[in-house]
């Protein structure tokens, strides 16, 4: 086994649909229809993970991301091509897949609803047939991380939706598996809560140099832990490089934000190729006046807008 | 690779069950009220039975006692089913939502792990009411009691539920498959109400289907000869063991057919 | 309100059990079955009897009546006990309570799109099959009229039953239970099980008072010209009876679940 934590060779996934007709009529002909068409979820996909990276797995909603994810668990066949968790197919060997790795679904629990968090993670201890030895260092080092003391005893039904989010992940390295899989780990949390999830999983990473491939919609989420990005859109891989390369694609943008008399701020995109900042500025003078002026880099959240929206090339 | 047995399964399951149990005893008003629905539902069946009684002194050559018996022994071998295998009403609603998911993350059998979330103490009671009805009819009808008729009984009333336990099994799965298939439980856990009456009834191509394919006929009527008729046991009576292996196993296998044929397109 | 708005509720509801396509089809499989099971059982029990007619009713009655309560329970079930559980236990019984259009008028009409197609699928073929196989035992009359007459009553006061339960679930998580019970009492007392005309003396004056008679017994009867429905006087205590349980039934379920909001309301659901 090689240093790759995952590899995808040409993967492809295909989901038969049948072709709904619209109104009231549509629905009494679709009750005999045999009209199928297939929509191909995931074209063609190849990446590969090495061990201790953390990665960012992006696109827009409905672009295949989940569909990718239920693969790499083991929980779909692809129709086509390659799939290797730690060099085995995850869905041929499911059970033994699930022994190296770990799943967070936001806002999903899968914890045992009215157990205090204690007694899951013992549970889960047998589950995954964790020596005490290892299950109490994991749990000291949980403790050297974030506070988990005032959760510890209580019953995830009673918990926050913070610290449901934090038990999950918890939960999901217990094991220490190879890698974990988080998608929209910080989804509805609050900016402190955030933050905490983040710097635990930073510290988790470091600690057990686990992979961790992490799905969201919060830039804030990536800028915070990844080095390396891979954008999905319509089932098909459209960038897997850092985020600094990926920048550099569109070094010439910058961000102006312009603060108005009326004390609000105005924020656009330039790119500076085709359009010079003065310029603007002085034609947005002629309106109103400017009171302070800022040019700053461009976000993540920008670039990643920018390629949604179609602009990697 | 190490490797997960019978031994680890038990384990498990005895941890899952205490803990369970104890998360349990906090929420007393819905133990009050499963338990009131489960001797509500045992007071409705007798009371049909009673009625029925009432207008008919026998029914296919069947007596009172006899007739007690039966529905007695399908009442205790219902048990199991409703148990451990509750978690099979909730399938259904885990599948369309696409929480079903979380239960092919753990390192364990999907079915087991899915099974062991619930157990539902409400079966006790009814387990009680049977074995009530089994003593009442055993001691009218005059059957013989000694160690061996007693094993015998215990084994075929664990075969009777093994075959329940598959219907119900077969039932749940079908959500996989088709959106809307809730009254498939529900017809089935009716079906099961006819288990209490002698399968004699059934002619011709139905009794063929009642008994192989929607096995009512093994729920109780079956393995109930084997104490009722000692003298005169069939030989589906004899091999209701066996049968009911297959069955339960051809349930898990179609069950975790419907865990991969699933896409989880819900989520 | 707006007749419109609640066809479109109504219209939206058959369009969704529609796309549930195989499910009709496993349901309508499934009830056949189930005939079929109370076929037998009947055959034998009239067969042990030695006797063609029972407490006035004979094998054909019996059969008619025992095959047409089961589609009536098809067409009128609902799970307003479930759904409600799990919207109280997800917390969308907040939105629901937000939409322009009161919980409980709301639930009705998105239900009776799959009333309506359960009555096309399920009663109507079955119907159509009992009137061949017994040849004209259900008489083709006015009694069809005020049959349909009785059925729209018996869908209001089922739903009011079920929207008087359903609130249970405020405080309780054990739907199971409270569905059960429900069921069990709806199926023992409406005669959906066995024939009120077999209960003894005494527990069928009882019965026939209660509500539960107006969902499943009272349409069979005037259907088949039963218990007096075929004389004006005896068809008009019927549908009385039916109105003031109604009536009852609807005002109670209102108080209800006026209470129950308030609870949600204070406990923030």
């Amino acid at each position: 086994m090689g240093n790759e934590a995952l590899i995808m060779n040409n993967v492809c996934k295909d989901f038969k649909v049948l072709n709904r007709h619209e109104g009231l009529k549509g629905s009494i002909k679709d009750l005999f229809s045999r009209d199928y068409k297939t929509v191909s979820a995931v074209k063609d996909v190849s990446m590969t993970v090495e061990r201790g990276e953390i990665i960012g797995y992006l696109g827009p909603n409905g672009a295949g991301k989940s569909t990718t994810i239920k693969m790499m668990t083991g929980v779909l066949e692809p129709t086509s091509g390659e799939i290797l968790v730690n060099g085995k197919e995850p869905y041929r060997n499911r059970t033994q897949n699930c022994e190296n790795i770990g799943v967070v679904f936001g806002q999903r629990s899968q914890l045992w609803w009215s157990l205090p968090l204690i007694e899951s993670f013992k549970l889960l201890r047998d589950l995954y047939m964790v020596p005490q030895k290892d299950y109490e260092e994991m749990i000291e080092l949980y403790r050297s991380l974030v506070d988990i003391e005032p959760i510890l005893h209580k019953p995830v039904r009673q918990m926050s939706l913070g610290q449901r989010t934090l038990s999950d992940i918890l939960a999901a390295f217990l094991h220490n598996p190879a890698i974990v899989f988080l998608d929209e780990p910080t989804i509805g949390l609050d900016v402190s809560m955030k933050d905490k999830i983040r710097a635990l999983i930073r510290g988790l990473n470091k600690e057990k140099n686990t992979t961790v491939i992490l799905t969201t919609h919060d830039m804030g989420d990536v800028d915070a832990l990844c080095r390396r990005i891979v954008i999905i859109d319509h089932g098909q891989k459209i960038y897997d490089n850092d985020i600094e390369h990926l920048k550099s694609y569109f070094g010439s943008y910058r961000t102006l934000k312009l603060k108005l008399a009326d004390n609000t701020w105005e924020e656009m995109l330039i790119d500076e190729k085709t359009t010079d900042v003065m310029d603007v500025i002085m034609e947005k003078q002629k309106e109103k006046k400017i009171t302070d002026i800022k040019i700053l880099e461009i976000s993540t959240e920008d670039v990643i807008k920018k390629i949604y929206e179609g602009g990697t090339r | 690779m190490r490797k997960r047995g019978l031994k680890f399964y038990l384990s498990i399951y005895r941890k899952i069950l205490i803990q369970d149990l104890k998360s349990k005893m906090s929420y007393r008003a819905d133990f009050v009220i499963s338990t009131f629905g489960m001797i509500m539902t045992n007071l409705a069946g007798f009371i049909t039975f009673m009625i029925l009684f009432h207008n008919f002194p026998t029914i296919n050559g069947w007596d009172y006692y006899h007739m007690l018996f039966l529905y007695g022994f399908s009442l205790v071998a219902l048990t199991p089913v409703q148990c451990f295998f509750d978690n099979n009403w909730n399938l259904r609603f885990m599948v369309q939502t696409g929480d079903f998911i979380k239960y092919c993350f753990r390192p364990v059998n999907v079915f087991f792990y899915f099974m062991s979330e619930v157990f539902d103490v409400k079966g006790l009671g009814q387990l009680a009411f049977g074995i009530g009805t089994i003593v009442y009819a055993w001691i009218h009808i005059g059957l013989e009691v000694n160690v061996l008729i007693i094993l015998k009984l215990i084994l075929f009333l664990f075969t009777a539920s093994l075959f329940m336990i598959a219907i119900m099994n077969f039932a749940a799965a079908t959500c996989f498959w088709l959106k809307g298939s809730g009254y498939v439980m529900v017809i089935m856990f009716r079906f099961k109400d006819f288990a209490k009456y002698p399968s004699s009834i059934f002619q011709g191509v139905f009794k063929v289907i009642f008994t192989f394919i929607i096995p009512i006929a093994f729920i109780a009527y079956y393995p109930s000869l084997v104490i009722l008729e000692p003298g005169n046991v069939p030989l589906l009576s004899w091999l209701s063991p066996l049968i009911g292996l297959l069955f339960f196993f051809a349930s898990y296998k179609f069950w975790m057919l419907g865990v991969r044929r699933y896409d989880f397109t819900g989520s | 309100m707006n007749p419109k708005r609640l066809l479109a509720l109504t219209r939206g509801g058959i369009m969704e059990s529609l796309h549930y396509r195989l499910g009709i089809f496993v349901t309508l499989f499934a009830n056949l079955i189930y005939l079929v099971l109370v076929y037998y059982l009947w055959k034998a029990i009239y067969d042990s009897s030695g006797t063609d007619v029972v407490n006035g009713m004979t094998f054909s009655d019996t059969m008619i009546y025992l095959i047409l309560a089961t589609a009536l329970f098809n067409f009128l079930e609902m799970f307003v006990v479930w759904d409600m559980s799990r919207a109280i236990q997800s917390g969308k019984i907040v939105l629901d309570l937000l939409k322009p259009m009161s919980f409980r008028k709301y639930t009705f009409w998105s239900y009776t799109g799959n009333h309506v197609v359960q009555f096309v699928l399920t009663f109507i073929p079955t119907f159509i099959v009992v009137m061949i196989v017994t040849g004209g035992a259900i008489r083709m009359g006015l009694n069809l009229l005020w049959f349909i007459i009785a059925t729209v009553f018996a869908l209001v006061i089922n739903y009011n039953i079920e929207m008087l339960i359903a609130p249970i679930c405020l405080y309780t998580e054990s739907t199971w239970g409270i569905n059960i019970v429900k069921e069990t009492i709806v199926l023992l007392l409406s005669g959906a099980s066995i024939p009120l005309a077999f209960f003894p003396e005494k527990a069928r004056i009882v019965v026939e008072y209660l509500p539960f008679r107006a969902v499943y017994d009272i349409p069979l009867s005037i259907l088949l010209e039963k218990s007096g429905s075929d004389t004006c006087e005896g068809l008009l205590k019927l549908f009385g009876l039916q109105l003031i349980w109604l009536v009852i039934l609807t005002v109670a379920g209102n108080i209800f679940w006026k209470i129950a909001v308030r609870r949600i309301t204070v406990n923030g659901g």
